[in-house]
């Protein structure tokens, strides 16, 4: 009973340490970006969430992390699977190149296309004549979008893949079926969740990529400016209740993120447990 | 249940490394159609090698496999008759019982009723009617071994291969099943080959017993012939709750014999006598001290330390009780003397001199 009493004593100190903690960093400055997108009452905040760029920033961060997203989860399909099931040399290296995004700097990310794109390049010229312009343009965008985040859908697999083992697949391998039935039926259900949970995690990275997209976009006005972008333009600009209003929008996003992926865990944990 | 046609297996000259760890050195060995067989060896012997090497899960780098007198090497293993029974079982997790069993039908394209009986049929044979529609995470041990020995058996192989199957499984089911499996595979007659490492699950379970060590086949034969004539030192050693005696020449009758010898002595091979008793080779039996003595339900394990070595003998229940400490006569029957050149089965020369007055 004592220690039960002890135990209740740290729990509740933890808790309290833990929502101070949330209050302060997280409660509060979303509940600042409300307060001051909503400032100059409901119709300039509606007229700064429909202003033309600010549209146009929102559609090209959701075009980028849709491509992000589609190519990321094709890539981390891939090179989890590889990982897990076969054994290779090279194997860790690989795996480790993969998490390099995590620990680069996103500037760093940036500056490595322009110099392997930009005019100093030699292969600025080859992609001139073919009539494409990565940087400072919408692939530039999608390119340093794709480097941030396609470490989070294989960092997700990798682990489920890894305790499954390749058991299940042998057995099946050895009845006769065939790579893509072994796929669809045992290890894509086993993977399912957390692929999806991985997916969520890279749209919501995705979304909010700053730096490595600026150095690339150029911030050209309702060209390559995605929403984190349009939202730094207007604050440096000293329009506080645009740049809030748009911070709204991308925290709509974020929270939309947010209840997916809580659903998602739910999900994932009911059909395991 | 219909009859099975059993292959016979044969394997020829295989060699296989992983890097530069060589798990089976130039394996050689035959197999009658509808024997069991067990590949008993401590782990890291090369014996699942061998299994996953029948399966088709591994590439020999030389050798040939045969299964029925034809080479299989370039043969998939989906195509070579096959049933395996993974050590972790491997059913399909997000699959029920049914379709765990019905897979292997269903790959090869079975029409829905033959697959429907089938299923049924195999679900009666292991006794899990009424499970069907359960995951395989809502089984116990026992029932998804079955469960996996139902699905290996469902496309009807003519070689049954399964890994340790009884790792998994608590000791007192394990009893149960290991004569279950035993049955069933005997009822179909199927040729069957289990890896383990545990002697006593070979010896009880599989016809003959390959037993294999650092990646080579060390002997096969019966349990009755491993026991009685093993030919290796690590036969000798592996088979049995043995002892190594370095100074057997110091026990009584029991003469030197070249220099670097060691002496192997098992507890079937002794008999303990209280200092009390009558012993009918006084002048042959040892001195020996009990050291411990410890209760094995149907008998009683005396440990006993006779010229510096602990030997094991067991005596009966109905013996009179011995105390730790006491003295006692020890008569060694015979032991196993592996020398340079192989392993030799010496008697107490006493019995000799018995025999010849007799």
């Amino acid at each position: 009973m004592k220690t039960q009493k002890k135990g209740g004593a740290v729990k509740w100190i933890l808790i309290t340490i833990c929502v101070i903690f949330l209050a302060v960093f997280l409660i509060l400055p979303l509940i600042y970006i409300l307060s001051t997108a909503f400032r100059d009452g409901i119709s300039s905040y509606i007229k700064a969430v429909t202003d033309e760029y600010a549209v146009k920033a929102a559609l090209l961060t959701l075009k980028a992390t849709f491509f992000a997203v589609v190519i990321n989860t094709i890539f981390g399909l891939f090179a989890s699977w590889c990982i897990c099931k076969f054994t290779f040399r090279g194997k860790k290296v690989l795996s480790t190149f993969i998490d390099l995004p995590v620990t680069v700097s996103p500037i760093i990310a940036g500056l490595i296309y322009i110099l392997t794109f930009g005019r100093q390049s030699f292969l600025y010229p080859i992609l001139d004549d073919m009539g494409i312009q990565i940087i400072f343009a919408v692939p530039g965008i999608i390119l340093a979008t794709i480097f941030v985040t396609f470490p989070f859908i294989s960092r997700e697999l990798i682990p489920v893949l890894t305790a499954q083992g390749t058991d299940e697949e042998e057995a099946a391998a050895l009845m006769g079926a065939n790579a893509f039935t072994i796929f669809k039926n045992i290890t894509f259900p086993h993977i399912k969740w957390a692929l999806l949970y991985g997916i969520v995690l890279c749209a919501a990275r995705a979304m909010g990529e700053f730096g490595a997209v600026s150095v690339l976009s150029g911030h050209l006005r309702g060209k390559t400016n995605t929403l984190p972008l349009y939202i730094e333009l207007l604050y440096q600009g000293y329009d506080f209740t645009g740049a809030f209003a748009s911070s709204s929008i991308l925290m709509i996003f974020a929270i939309i993120v947010l209840i997916l992926r809580v659903i998602l865990e739910q999900r994932g944990k009911k059909e395991r447990g | 249940m219909e009859i099975q046609n059993s292959s016979s297996i044969e394997l020829r000259g295989i060699n296989k490394s992983f890097g530069s760890f060589q798990a089976s050195k130039d394996i050689n060995l035959t197999i009658q159609g509808g024997r069991l067989v067990a590949l008993l060896g401590p782990s890291g012997s090369g014996k699942t090698t061998i299994l996953r090497m029948i399966a088709g899960l591994e590439q020999p780098d030389s050798g040939e496999i045969l299964i029925d007198g034809k080479v299989v090497n370039d043969v998939p293993g989906s195509e070579r008759g096959i049933g395996f029974v993974f050590q972790s079982y491997a059913l399909f997790r997000y699959m029920t019982v049914y379709d765990n069993i019905a897979f292997g039908l269903r790959v090869k394209r079975v029409p829905k009723k033959e697959v429907d009986s089938r299923v049924k049929e195999l679900l009666k044979l292991i006794g899990c009617e009424g499970l069907e529609k359960r995951y395989p995470g809502q089984l116990s041990g026992g029932q998804r071994q079955r469960v996996a020995f139902a699905r290996a058996l469902a496309p009807n192989p003519r070689i049954l291969l399964l890994d340790e199957p009884f790792a998994a499984i608590d000791a007192k089911i394990r009893l149960e099943l290991r004569s279950w499996l035993r049955e069933m595979i005997t009822r179909l007659g199927i040729t069957s080959i289990f890896v383990t490492h545990d002697q006593n699950e070979a010896i009880e379970v599989a016809d003959d017993i390959i037993v294999t060590n650092e990646g080579r086949i060390e002997q096969s034969g019966s349990a009755a012939e491993l026991y009685s004539s093993p030919r290796t030192p690590f036969v000798v050693k592996f088979i049995g709750n043995s002892v190594l005696v370095d100074n057997y020449y110091e026990f009584r009758s029991f003469s030197r014999a070249e220099a670097d010898t060691v002496g192997v002595i098992r507890p079937e091979f002794v008999e303990i006598y209280k200092t009390s008793e009558d012993i009918r080779y006084s002048r042959s039996a040892d001195e020996g001290y009990v050291r411990d003595i410890i209760f094995r339900g149907s008998s009683i394990e005396v440990k006993v330390d006779i010229h510096g070595n602990l030997i094991s003998a067991i005596r009966s229940i109905n013996d009179a009780p011995l105390e730790i400490g006491e003295k006692v006569w020890v008569f060694v029957y015979r032991m196993f003397l592996i020398g340079k050149d192989g392993v030799r089965l010496v008697e107490n020369s006493a019995l000799r001199e018995n025999s010849i007055v007799i």
